[in-house]
């Protein structure tokens, strides 16, 4: 048997809710596979059901199989780079994992030459993986996988957080992988562009289920997404009546010992909203840490012509909110209800009184849910919860650490509405990160474009 | 009803040994508490009184591990596996802890025990409270020469007694309440 | 000497002197483990503050002791002054002279720990710093929703504990990815010794330890 076979698959997490259902596949061994799909699809699931993880550590298989061919080994690489090692450096977790295999010792050395040599981070082999870039911190985990000599390599939304040159690198090495040593290689994205020439095959999933895209089918697809990144929207550069309300004047962000951003007198402007783009990996979470102090920087960051540091904690952060890219982050409570109570309170805002309160949870999909607790909410319902807590606080400038993600577009159409129409009674100043473009012209004053460890405003994005 | 695992895996292990050390990284944001107890304390004659009403902060990982994974031993391991942790980064007290982690892990299993693993209530959180009071007060008997305090012991005793009930009583039922109305803990939905 | 035996041995000692009031034999081991500390050329620093950081609570028992106690006994009060600083000295042998991976492996090879118990609290333990971070960020979450969560709110530990079964659960199935399989044998890339020597120094110690404790003044 040369193929991964999946029967007529349905899987649940929980018994209310399925994840996949009836999915039939036929995987070939040997090939790159794509499986594309929104965040939530259920990718993600089915790749830790063909790596044995699951039902393991959750969830049930209600109906159907899976089939492996004989004595073909899997492995996994994860999204999140600094959780997969359970150990310090590079190096010893190769030790750990070959280890693991029981390998003789005498094998291992050479075994793990070649791992790190193929991934080219001998040099790093005894840095503290903490400290690597999360591009570096991906290369240490395809390294294991080359040093186990895993015959399926799963890889979950690999790219999601690490820059362009890392992840040429990484795509580099799964070709080599695939074609000279004959791998299987199954990768998990929900953004597209980049695979054309690569994948011979593409899964679509949505809606619970799973299918094979034909050839044309998936040619169109790749291309459009080559194509959706280089759709152009104009907008203005800052003129001189603009009113700084962040400022950085010689700034310096490093994460690990990378110098990530330098500004040495940049501003972001009063009441407008500011979009921040700039590959993966650039920096423009770190940004956003910096600005809200958690994390630290040189030079000085101010806040309405004041050192932001001078502003006790407690003051700036009714002044400066940041909405994590992890909605979850954002929660306090237990239940919708109290999170809006909570906001309710303390909110500034002063468009969401009683009625327009109502009428955002119903735009939002959300006044129904409200004895729901916050962690069952689906990732999109969490995404816009999250949001429209965040604007009742209504902090003067709000950092938005990709708001959008995980939304189909009639929830991001509201979402734009609703952020406009508090817009028009209570002005705010937001800085917007965003890889979904599409659907944000309406809200979108200025651009700022991070690139080579630089900030600069564009006219079009 | 189906068999229940009492089985430790690889999860539940690193679990433990998380919420230890996330009880000693939290603690370690308030130790000028110790301090400043102490100092506020000593004019009054009682310098161990720090010692005695910040206890139940230390000793919180246990009952909370006995609440999140209801098996007998988590307990233990909660506040053990948190020492481990701490004396594996190289904490100064890492060593020494060991031996104070071992102690009140016992001390907070008992209370469980004594309940037959089987109130994961206000009963269990009265029980745990008063068998880790009791069990590290005979420690510090020895250990920080509490046999020569005489009668201030009652003092130490019901100072110890009331931080114990705090923190390993009230708090942590109050976080396990939280956890439980959350339904995060229900990772074998299907298996009952 | 063998990581495993050298744990057990300042174990042995921290027990021993917890239950004994003997000042001399305190005072060696504090001078035994700084001459032991100073061959492995531990920074100055270091010193300093491992003299620093145990004085506060010393203190505190000390006047406990010497000043508050009905018997006012102050070579107690010195016994448990030096106990301290025993317990303080003799981790830092440990902890400033093996990694703590080394530990591990000596105590999974050695003393045939389960290796679940070992690798899992090692993985834990490497996530201190994004447990650092994680609690930054609840406090600052927090703060921008106007409530102050200080150490003893319990949102505080419940969004703490949330992220730990999360992580929990991603760490263990990355482990079991990179091969591990519970209660399954393992080799090992680097043997660590447990010699005749080892067994020597902990059996010579520990009598050593009985002969200044039970026969010196």
């Amino acid at each position: 048997m040369n193929q991964l076979a999946i029967d007529n698959l349905t899987f649940a997490y929980t018994p209310r809710q399925t994840t996949l259902k009836d999915v039939t596949l036929k995987i070939p061994t040997d090939s790159w596979t794509l499986f594309y799909g929104a965040s939530g699809s259920g990718k993600s699931t089915l790749m830790r059901l063909l790596a044995g993880l699951l039902p393991k550590y959750g969830g049930k298989i209600l109906q159907g199989k899976l089939q492996l061919p004989d004595g073909l080994t899997v492995a996994m690489m994860f999204q999140d780079p600094g959780m997969q090692f359970a150990l310090d450096t590079p190096q010893h977790e190769l030790e750990f994992a070959l280890e693991n295999l029981q390998l003789p010792s005498s094998e291992m050395p050479a075994r793990i030459e070649h791992a790190l040599k193929f991934c080219g981070i001998e040099h790093l082999c005894d840095r503290q993986l903490t400290t690597m870039s999360s591009g570096e911190q991906q290369r240490a985990a395809l390294a294991v996988l080359v040093a186990m000599d895993t015959d399926i390599l799963l890889l979950d939304e690999p790219f999601a957080s690490i820059d362009n040159h890392n992840r040429s690198l990484l795509i580099h090495q799964l070709t080599l992988l695939q074609e000279k040593y004959h791998k299987t290689i199954i990768v998990a994205d929900h953004d597209l562009h980049g695979y054309r020439g690569l994948a011979k095959q593409i899964i679509h999933f949505e809606n619970q289920h799973a299918q094979l895209l034909d050839a044309a089918a998936s040619d169109a697809l790749l291309k459009s997404a080559d194509q959706l990144a280089a759709t152009v929207h104009h907008v203005k550069l800052p003129t001189a009546s603009d009113q700084p309300i962040l400022t950085l004047k010689n700034v310096v962000i490093e994460h690990g010992n990378e110098k990530l951003i330098t500004a040495n007198d940049f501003s972001f402007f009063k009441n407008q909203t500011t979009l921040l783009t700039g590959a993966t990996g650039t920096g423009k979470s770190s940004l956003f840490k910096a600005i809200t102090h958690l994390a630290s920087y040189q030079g000085i960051i101010s806040y309405d012509g004041k050192d932001s540091q001078k502003i006790k904690p407690r003051r700036y952060a009714q002044q400066v909110g940041y909405v994590f890219q992890h909605a979850v982050d954002q929660f306090l409570n237990v239940t919708v209800k109290e999170e809006l109570a909570l906001s309710l309170k303390k909110g500034q805002n002063p468009y969401f009184d009683d009625e327009h309160l109502t009428a955002a949870l119903r735009l939002l999909g959300l006044s129904k849910l409200q004895d729901r607790v916050v962690y069952s909410l689906s990732g999109g319902q969490q995404k816009k919860l999250q949001l429209l807590l965040m604007l009742m606080m209504g902090q003067p400038v709000l950092l938005l650490d990709e708001p959008f993600s995980g939304l189909d577009f009639h929830s991001l159409h509201n979402v734009v509405d609703l952020i406009k129409t508090s817009q028009k009674i209570y002005p705010q100043t937001m800085i917007i990160i965003s890889h979904q473009l599409e659907g944000l012209e309406k809200l979108i004053d200025r651009h700022v474009k991070l690139a080579d460890g630089r900030l600069s405003y564009r006219e079009e994005f | 009803m189906a068999k229940k695992n009492n089985k430790f895996h690889l999860r539940d292990i690193i679990l433990l040994a998380l919420v230890g050390i996330i009880f000693g990284v939290i603690y370690w944001a308030a130790a000028f508490m110790y301090n400043a107890l102490t100092i506020v304390f000593t004019p009054l004659k009682l310098p161990m009184m720090g010692n005695d009403l910040t206890m139940g902060l230390w000793c919180m990982a246990g009952p909370m591990a006995g609440f999140m994974l209801k098996k007998p031993g988590a307990p233990f391991l909660g506040e053990f596996l948190g020492a481990a942790g701490e004396a594996l980064i190289g904490d100064q007290w890492g060593a020494a802890n060991l031996i104070s982690g071992a102690v009140q892990g016992i001390a907070s299993e008992l209370g469980f025990t004594l309940t037959g693993y089987k109130h994961y209530d206000w009963l269990g959180a009265v029980a745990t409270t008063i068998t880790t009071t009791i069990v590290t007060f005979a420690w510090d008997w020895f250990r920080n020469g509490y046999n020569k305090f005489g009668f201030k012991n009652v003092y130490y005793f019901s100072g110890r007694l009331l931080s114990m009930f705090f923190f390993c009583g009230v708090l942590v039922m109050l976080i396990e309440r939280l956890l439980e109305r959350s339904h995060v803990m229900k990772r074998e939905e299907f298996n009952d | 000497m063998n990581p495993s035996f050298k744990l057990l041995l300042v174990l042995i000692i921290a027990l021993e002197v917890s239950f004994t009031r003997h000042l001399t034999i305190n005072l060696v081991l504090i001078a035994v483990t700084i001459i032991y500390l100073l061959t492995k050329r531990i920074r100055p620093r270091l010193f300093g503050w491992l003299f620093l950081m145990p004085l506060f609570p010393a203190i505190a028992v000390f006047i406990t002791i010497a000043w508050f106690s009905p018997g006012h006994d102050y070579f107690y009060a010195w016994v448990l002054f030096s106990r301290i600083y025993v317990y303080v000295f003799t981790g830092a042998a440990i902890t400033q002279t093996t990694s703590p991976l080394e530990l591990t492996r000596s105590l999974e090879q050695n003393l045939h720990l389960p290796s679940k118990f070992a690798y899992g609290t090692l993985a834990a333990v490497n996530l201190i710093p994004r447990i650092k971070m994680t609690v930054k960020t609840i406090r600052a979450a927090g703060q921008m929703r106007g409530i102050y969560l200080s150490w003893w709110s319990p949102t505080l530990y419940f969004k703490a504990i949330l992220h730990a079964i999360t992580w929990s659960d991603q760490l263990a199935q990355a482990m079991e990815s990179h091969g591990y399989v519970e209660d399954r044998a393992r080799t090992s890339v680097h043997q660590i010794a447990l010699t005749t020597r080892d067994w020597l120094i902990l059996i010579v110690s520990i009598i050593l330890i009985q002969i200044i404790t039970f026969a010196l003044p």
